[in-house]
């Protein structure tokens, strides 16, 4: 009775679209957070190259992140 | 003149459960940033509380209104509409006092189907519409909140386990401002969207304004913006209280990623049209970011007794607004019901809140 009772495929798609978004925007904001630590500590040793380098990884999840959080509103104000 | 006064008291007791519904669900919002101490707890709330008002703006679609497609919609009246407000007041501020976050949405679809139940019969109730649009859902919401949350933690403490503690917690502290506005302008989407349905239905059946020019009054919009911002600002602290700290201690990480998951699985939900509940999405998403660090971090005598208050809201709800309505009508079809049931609710409310006030500020214990 529940097979037909309950909207499986779109229960699917919440629960994919879930895992991707939720999993994804930690994921992103986590090496936003190591690229940021790594970058001083690189920074501090003077080794700029691989400073560069965490600075860009710092960069490209903060934009991540951030265009996570603009989708979110877009969402919101599609509804 | 009956059917005036008969509006005039939905209106309001919409209003009081858009109130009791923010302040109920501040914990959803808020919970996790004070226990981290990402914000303090006035700040918090007052963040909140803003956002709250902003999201009840963002989207006026109310055509998919509360319990739609699981009552009949020719059967409803507006004292249908007030019984099952009352039961699900009453079922906010039950599980409040004794600080158990629950579903505001159930509740009200709990307290309108006991009501209609009481009114028509279970004919004018869609059983399998009950079970596959709400019940189903309500389970699986914190299964899946619980699976992204889990997941998440354990791919953040992989990343950044080798790193300071200091500019990781900082990082994190940070993160939750973000991730924290962003549940409360989903909630005030959504939440606030219930009230201003039901207002705007019983204008409708009043006859203020004409069905086929459907419109949310501005007047609607504010008043339901207002109420519910007033409600989150007040904060219910008992249930903050659980949430925060009482179901599993939290660190940064955690608090990121339960409330990263819960707005990813909320939003994610109003994409595709599934609405799932904002209480147990969150809780789910804590729950799961305790647990996977390690399973006997989760109090689960304390999610247990949350789960046993979720399972009981539709039908304890359904019942006080079956009750309601059956009181309501011993006065016969005018506005005299509904006023000696307001009358009576308000003086049991103040009966409760009086007695705690006079053994201490209610508000000084909470906030303890």
């Amino acid at each position: 009775m529940l097979a037909t009772i309950v909207d499986w495929k779109t229960l699917g798609q919440v629960a994919a679209a879930s895992f991707l978004a939720g999993v994804g925007v930690t994921t992103a904001f986590s090496f936003a957070i190591m690229g940021g630590t790594r970058m001083v500590d690189m920074r501090r040793q003077g080794r700029s190259v691989e400073a560069g380098a965490y600075g860009a990884l710092l960069i490209l999840s903060l934009v991540a992140s951030a265009a996570a959080v603009a989708f979110g509103v877009i969402v919101m104000t599609a509804k | 003149m009956s059917d005036d006064v008969v509006l005039y008291i939905v209106i309001a007791t919409a209003l009081a459960f858009d109130f009791t519904n923010g302040f109920h669900d501040t914990a959803n919002v808020v919970a996790t940033s004070i226990s981290t101490r990402a914000m303090s707890p006035k700040v918090a709330v007052t963040f909140a509380a803003l956002l709250n008002f902003v999201g009840a703006f963002i989207s006026l679609e109310v055509a998919a209104t509360i319990a739609s497609g699981i009552v009949n919609p020719d059967d409803i009246t507006s004292t249908i509409v007030f019984a099952g407000l009352i039961g699900a007041i009453a079922w906010n501020l039950i599980t409040w006092y004794f600080g158990l976050p629950s579903s505001s949405s159930h509740a009200l679809i709990g307290g309108v189907v006991g009501a209609m139940i009481a009114a028509v019969g279970t004919s004018a109730v869609d059983g399998e519409s009950l079970l596959g649009k709400v019940v189903v859902p309500a389970l699986i919401a914190p299964i899946v909140a619980f699976s992204v949350a889990g997941l998440a933690i354990l791919l953040a403490y992989r990343i950044v386990g080798r790193l300071r503690p200091g500019p990781v917690n900082r990082g994190f502290r940070l993160g939750q401002v973000a991730s924290g506005g962003m549940l409360a302008l989903a909630h005030g989407t959504n939440d606030a969207q219930k009230t201003m349905g039901i207002i705007t239905l019983a204008l409708i059946a009043h006859g203020s304004i004409d069905p086929n020019n459907f419109h949310v009054p501005t007047w609607v919009v504010v008043s339901s913006a207002t109420a519910i911002a007033l409600g989150t600002y007040s904060g219910g602290w008992r249930i903050i209280r659980t949430l925060g700290s009482r179901i599993i201690k939290m660190d940064t990480a955690q608090g990121f990623s339960a409330q990263g998951a819960g707005a990813a699985v909320i939003l994610a939900s109003s994409h595709f049209g599934y609405p799932l509940s904002t209480t147990h999405v969150i809780s789910g998403g804590v729950m799961g970011a305790g647990a996977a660090r390690r399973l006997s971090a989760v109090k689960w005598g304390v999610a247990g007794n949350m789960m046993v208050a979720w399972v009981l809201t539709i039908p304890m709800a359904g019942l006080i607004g079956g009750a309601a309505y059956g009181l309501t009508r011993v006065f016969g079809t005018g506005a005299l019901g509904p006023v000696v049931v307001s009358i009576l609710c308000i003086g049991l409310i103040a009966a409760v809140f009086g007695r705690r006030l006079q053994r201490g500020s209610v508000i000084s214990a909470e906030a303890a």
